[in-house]
């Protein structure tokens, strides 16, 4: 009985913790502070009151008059707990708090490389320990997946923005070809600033235990870009489209890497073969079947002429 | 967060505190010493002067006891901490040091990559420069100003770690403080990371020591706990029960000339919480993320929390 006591606090503390990904909630800190003050000061034999109480009290005493809730905290570094048992107003989840450590330490992968170092200096400019580190992996596998979700978010915004723009009839709709490239070109610009270490960010992205997360994010990529470009098939044109595509962006990817000359001129190049020679596949590709229809027709057209001249004769 | 919790404590305080007291913890005057029954005063005494007779002969028991397999557990322990230069260590019940040696080795050798990259990277300096990160502190410095506090109540253990230091050669970077874990000497927000190896075990009082742990590490600061815990597997556990009982006294007895104190040691074990309870009790105090890794089938598990 005392252990499912034990569990079910434990439940209930695991489900509190599992809805903690709220951000603000206005109306919650006093309501809070009250029945947490009432709850610490009803007699009970927890050992763990008077400690508690003590140092609880006088982190009750002080917020009350410049406590806030609605309004975010000017302070350098927001603190996510007081010792005291009361929530800062600015608590958000660890999530969040992770997100904002890998965005911090992307300023330092220059130098660094895509490992816990980067990771342990971003921490410090937000004001952490640099141990804060080790809620990632040592391998740095968490910082380059970061750091490609934001580059493809960024990409759909800039995709989104053009097509309103044309929608808005301020802009000329581009032909496909010229989309394509450059909706590409746009998202290889953006590793431009980490283009030296990014060779081995690609080879931490092919680590089977990456495979899964990077592989998700190339075809949702890729997807983004087509649905952008008009792309509406249901057919199997899906698929060749998109294995077209990111064949083209592999491909251009690594020709990048290796790419020493000013402005990577000789990548935007290889690009702008490469969906030429997609194109013309597809052009190919349609004349080919229509070919392939023609002929068909006319063997059947000769059969059935062979057949009536046939029977006509035999009738006669 | 914490609400809920002290909600939750409130309603369900009378079973939980059962519950602690049938673990022996702090719910009154009576604990446990092992296997027998005595008041928190009797427990830290008799704590006390376990250590203090083991304290020469504690390396040796150790390596005698586990096959020398503590040692990879220490390793397991650092490499999972993967501390960069510039981290400032507490080593609570640290006594003899092993793991503040393996941190100082550590940063070391991380250190040393460092300036062998950041000296690949000067080779195209001008004079004016290489001057100046000669006149850096930070070029000379072996460890990258990382330092470690070895913390222990108990003299005699931390004697026996001066020595050790001393003869090993292990000069820079080493503090030796004696302390309490329930009551640490040292003010609030200051260390990087907190690590106990094989101590928690012996503290009376468990959630003081979590608190204080909590107190004294800097917001993002990492807590990191190694100890002996409960293997599931019933396989495995009768024959590490036969071991601990059968052979490890005896050994005791023959190495070091102490039987008790041995018998000791795998009765607290048996009494310390398993794996998950003293999850539960980190995340009580108010450390995120926490978790733990089972190495030899949970013979010892490394919890791992952070303050954010």
């Amino acid at each position: 009985k005392m252990a499912a006591a034990g569990g079910l606090r434990r439940a209930g503390w695991r489900l509190w913790r599992a809805r903690r990904a709220v951000v603000r909630c206005p109306q919650y800190p006093p309501r809070c502070a009250l029945q947490a003050s009432a709850a610490l000061r009803a007699p009970s034999d927890e050992h763990k009151k008077e400690p508690w109480a003590s140092s609880s009290q006088q982190h009750f005493d002080s917020p009350p008059a410049g406590h806030q809730p609605e309004q975010k905290p000017q302070g350098p570094y927001p603190s996510y707990t007081g010792l005291g048992g009361q929530e800062s107003e600015d608590y958000e989840s660890e999530e969040q708090l992770q997100h904002r450590i890998l965005t911090a330490a992307l300023e330092f992968v220059p130098e660094h490389g895509w490992t816990a170092e980067a990771i342990a200096e971003g921490a410090k400019t937000l004001g952490l320990s640099v141990a804060a580190a080790g809620l990632f992996h040592s391998d740095g596998s968490e910082l380059i997946l970061h750091f490609v979700s934001e580059c493809n978010t960024k990409l759909s915004e800039l995709l989104k923005n053009e097509q309103k723009l044309v929608q808005l009839g301020r802009a000329e709709k581009k032909p496909i070809d010229e989309f394509l490239r450059d909706a590409v070109e746009a998202r290889l610009r953006m590793l431009i600033p980490y283009i030296e270490k990014w060779p081995q960010a690609l080879s931490v992205l092919l680590l089977p235990r990456n495979i899964p997360s990077s592989l998700t994010l190339l075809t949702s990529m890729i997807d983004d870009i087509w649905h952008y470009a008009g792309d509406q098939s249901t057919d199997f044109n899906w698929y060749t489209r998109r294995a077209v595509l990111t064949a083209i962006y592999n491909t251009t990817e690594l020709v990048m890497m290796q790419d020493s000359s000013p402005g990577f001129e000789d990548t935007w190049r290889f690009l702008q073969n490469r969906v030429a020679d997609a194109m013309t596949m597809s052009n190919t590709a349609t004349q080919v079947q229509s070919t392939g229809e023609a002929v068909v027709q006319g063997l059947m057209g000769a059969a059935v002429t062979v057949s009536n001249a046939g029977t006509s004769r035999a009738v006669r | 967060l914490r609400l809920w919790r002290c909600r939750c404590r409130a309603l369900l305080s009378r079973p939980a505190a059962a519950l602690r007291a049938q673990r022996g913890l702090a719910a009154g005057p009576e604990m446990h010493f092992g296997f027998q029954t005595v008041t928190e005063e009797e427990r830290r005494e008799k704590i006390y002067q376990v250590f203090e007779n083991v304290a020469k002969k504690y390396d040796v028991m150790n390596d005698s006891m586990t096959l020398g397999i503590h040692r990879v557990w220490k390793d397991i322990l650092v490499h999972k901490m993967n501390p960069c230069p510039g981290t400032l260590l507490l080593d609570v019940a640290g006594g003899t040091g092993d793991i503040a040696f393996r941190f100082i080795n550590y940063v070391r050798s991380v250190r040393q990559r460092q300036l062998q990259r950041k000296l690949k990277h000067h080779q195209n300096l001008s004079w004016q420069e290489i001057f100046e990160s000669y006149q850096n502190d930070k070029f000379n410095n072996s460890l990258g100003d990382s330092q470690v506090v070895v913390c222990d109540i108990n003299r005699e253990m931390l004697k026996v770690g001066k020595q050790k230091a001393q003869h090993l050669g292990y000069s820079e970077g080493l503090s030796w403080v004696l302390g309490n874990a329930e009551e640490l000497p040292f003010d609030d927000d200051k260390f990087d990371v907190y690590t106990i190896a094989f101590g928690i075990r012996n503290v009376t009082r468990i959630d003081l020591a979590l608190q204080e742990a909590y107190r004294v590490l800097k917001p993002g600061g990492r807590f990191l706990c190694l100890e002996f815990s409960h293997v599931s597997n019933p396989l495995l556990s009768r024959l590490y029960d036969l071991y601990s009982f059968q052979v490890i006294p005896v050994l005791g007895e023959v190495i070091a000339g102490d039987w008790r104190s041995y018998q000791y040691l795998v009765e607290s074990i048996r009494q310390f919480p398993p794996q998950e309870e003293l999850k539960a009790m980190i995340e009580d105090v108010g450390f995120f993320k926490v978790d733990y890794e089972n190495l030899n089938f949970g013979i010892v598990a490394i919890h791992s929390g952070f303050k954010l």
